[in-house]
């Protein structure tokens, strides 16, 4: 536990605050292998996993960019191959998309807020998901305890360093990691009355593909 | 039932002291037999004990395993998952819209805030402006939603420490806020009234006379829970100096809301990054020096006190207009007619799609059955609710389904400090502290 804090009226919005531009070019100036995309006003630095712990006590400890909290922790799963179908544009007037991956990813994103300057930026690191591996942030922010758990416990993520690294929202002996994107829909056994398996949501009829 | 499974020979359940093994762990098992033997096995004075995952100071289904030095806490380790629903795994195998049906049922207390931070991510990944009637009703629905469910922890809060009287008191006044909802809604809670784009439908006639009914009764009534708990000595005993946490701490465990406020941070997402037109509106941020669980009293009632402020103002200046963006790709006209009982279909609308248009037909057919589809690209958005910051992560790849959501629940968080907050304490304090967190299992299994 941290000594004591006496609340100072330096905190809460009155730090100074600090443009998007300025954080990316505080964080590139002393990581240059970080890179950083802005898109609808959202800062994202792309750090290596083996980046990770560094950048964060920096973003931590630094004056400019001091974020006290770690507001956010979650996964997404990028499988490999053409996963993500094609949509036309042709009557919804949306720009199309297309993705296609040679090697599937679990991408993990840590928002990152000050509170004494205003500001949050996302990290985002991505581990292959075959593999997945990432050094824990729980040295760093104590909350990412929970997360992380999550994160384990819906993607299969090892978090290195993590002090109990266990499953927490499903049950302890349960299999698979239900957020991947290989994880089948129904089918599993339960211990109904009358029926051991789920059957699979029709829902999954209703195609990606709109047009 | 003094047992050690690892000692060579087993022996009966009344076994003696001497048939346990001493240089092992001693594992315990009650089962029934004198307590005095309990006790004389026992080496250590820890004993862990169980608390929940049916209890009721729990809040539902939240299980506690306390480790016990005589009345003691010296751990609290929160189990969760009770209640995980999978609404997040849901979410990504039904339209956008349909999201909002699910998401009202995380945090079931405050079902509004989900609603609208799930339609501002999928209006922030479209890119459009919601109408500013629509703006200012949010607003209005929230910090009506903000109080009740405050008026729900100081319900079951009073309920945990024996003030039963508290609990009728503040469950009356939520059911008055209730009936506005459903007023608007059709429902209690769960309402999936605010959609992506503006509100299912506009707000009824008699909308701003029910406000205005409930505007003047409830500032009585919050005066009547201060005449009864502030100089409560019970009350006072119960709370003050318990479950205190300092505000480094709280950023260490990534704790907002009531809990950072209570702590002497002035911290607000409505203040900090308005959203929903917030700017618009004047009114304080209450906080205390305190940190301890009588702080976080104070905060929520003067909480309740700001956000009928904010309602005021918003119903003063409610603009007239549309409740839902005009982009037919997204969603059907908002100003349609209601049956007397709030819902039915609207005859020109009717005419119109049946009668006029092929392509109004084909449109409102593809928008019923599939949604539309959102540009790629991934949001966060946080909004303030009643127990901190509740932040949506969105990632959509362009389709008519979301890809991944993502819910930052403020309860899921701040439920990891519990045990900070009741080392040191008595068991008792235990259900003081929880009570003070105010989380809602719904939103941290989800």
């Amino acid at each position: 536990m941290s000594e004591l804090y006496v609340p100072s009226p330096t905190h809460g919005l009155t730090g100074g605050s600090v443009s998007l531009q300025d954080i990316e070019a505080r964080v590139l100036g002393a990581f240059p292998e970080v890179t950083a995309d802005v898109v609808r006003d959202e800062l994202t630095l792309h750090v290596a996993p083996e980046l990770l712990v560094e950048v964060m006590t920096f973003c931590r400890d630094d004056e400019q960019l001091s974020c006290e909290l770690l507001a956010d922790l979650a996964g997404i799963h990028w499988p490999a191959g053409d996963h993500i179908i094609e949509r036309q544009a042709s009557t919804t007037g949306w720009p199309e998309y297309r993705v296609s991956r040679e090697h599937g990813a679990i991408e993990v994103n840590y928002i990152l807020r000050s509170v004494t300057r205003n500001h949050w930026f996302r990290l985002s690191v991505a581990t292959p998901d075959d593999a997945p591996a990432l050094p824990s942030v729980t040295g760093i922010y104590k909350t990412a305890n929970f997360h992380e758990r999550e994160v384990y416990d819906f993607f299969g993520v090892e978090f290195t360093g993590h002090p109990d690294l266990t499953r927490i929202l499903m049950p302890d002996d349960w299999l698979g990691h239900p957020h991947r994107k290989d994880y089948p829909l129904g089918g599993v056994e339960v211990d109904y009355k009358n029926d051991k398996f789920i059957p699979p949501p029709n829902q999954r009829d209703l195609r990606e593909v709109v047009d | 039932m003094a047992i050690d499974p690892n000692a060579e020979t087993r022996t009966d359940a009344r076994g003696t002291r001497a048939d346990v093994k001493r240089d092992r762990e001693v594992e315990l098992y009650v089962e029934g037999a004198d307590w005095e033997t309990v006790v004389d096995a026992v080496e250590d004075e820890t004993l862990t004990v169980n608390m929940g995952p049916q209890h009721p100071s729990t809040h539902g289904v939240l299980r506690l395993v306390l480790e016990l030095d005589g009345e003691v806490v010296n751990k609290l380790t929160p189990i969760i998952g009770y209640l995980h629903t999978g609404i997040e795994k849901s979410a990504e195998f039904r339209p956008w819209v349909q999201g909002t049906t699910f998401v009202t049922r995380m945090d079931y207390l405050a079902p509004l805030f989900n609603e609208a931070a799930y339609s501002m991510g999928v209006e922030k990944l479209l890119d459009i402006e919601v109408p500013e009637r629509a703006q200012a009703a949010r607003v209005i629905l929230l910090e009506f939603n903000r109080i009740a469910s405050h008026l729900v922890w100081l319900a079951t809060g009073g309920m945990e420490l024996g003030s039963t009287t508290m609990m009728v008191f503040g469950f009356r006044e939520r059911e008055h806020i209730l009936d506005l909802f459903e007023s608007q809604s059709g429902l209690r809670m769960n309402h999936a009234y605010i959609r992506p784009g503006g509100l299912a439908q506009d707000v009824t006639d008699d909308f701003v006379q029910r406000c205005e009914t409930l505007l003047e009764l409830l500032p009585r009534k919050i005066a009547e829970y201060e005449d009864l708990l502030l100089r409560n000595p019970i009350w006072n005993d119960r709370l003050r100096d318990v479950g205190h946490i300092d505000a480094q701490t709280c950023y260490d465990y990534g704790i907002t809301g009531p809990l950072l406020r209570a702590a002497g941070v002035p911290w607000d997402l409505r203040k900090s990054n308005p959203y929903s037109g917030y700017e618009q509106y004047d009114f304080d941020i209450p906080t205390e020096s305190a940190g301890d669980c009588f702080a976080r009293f104070l905060v929520r009632i003067e909480e309740m006190r700001q956000s009928m402020r904010i309602i005021r103002q918003a119903l003063d200046t409610l603009p007239g207009g549309p409740v839902m963006v005009a982009d037919k790709r997204i969603a059907w006209p908002s100003q349609q007619s209601l049956g007397p009982d709030g819902i039915g279909n609207d005859p020109e609308y009717i005419r119109h799609i049946m009668g006029e248009s092929m392509e109004a037909l084909i449109n409102h057919f593809k928008l019923v059955t599939q949604g539309f589809t959102v540009p790629a690209g991934q949001v966060y958005v946080p909004i303030e609710s009643p127990r901190g910051e509740l932040g949506y992560a969105m990632t959509s790849t362009g389709t008519n389904k979301p890809y991944r959501v993502h819910v930052r629940d403020p309860s899921f968080v701040n439920l990891q400090a519990a045990d900070v907050m009741s080392r040191g304490h008595m068991v008792s304090d235990v259900v003081v502290v929880v009570a003070s967190l105010d989380p809602v299992m719904g939103g941290v299994d989800r």
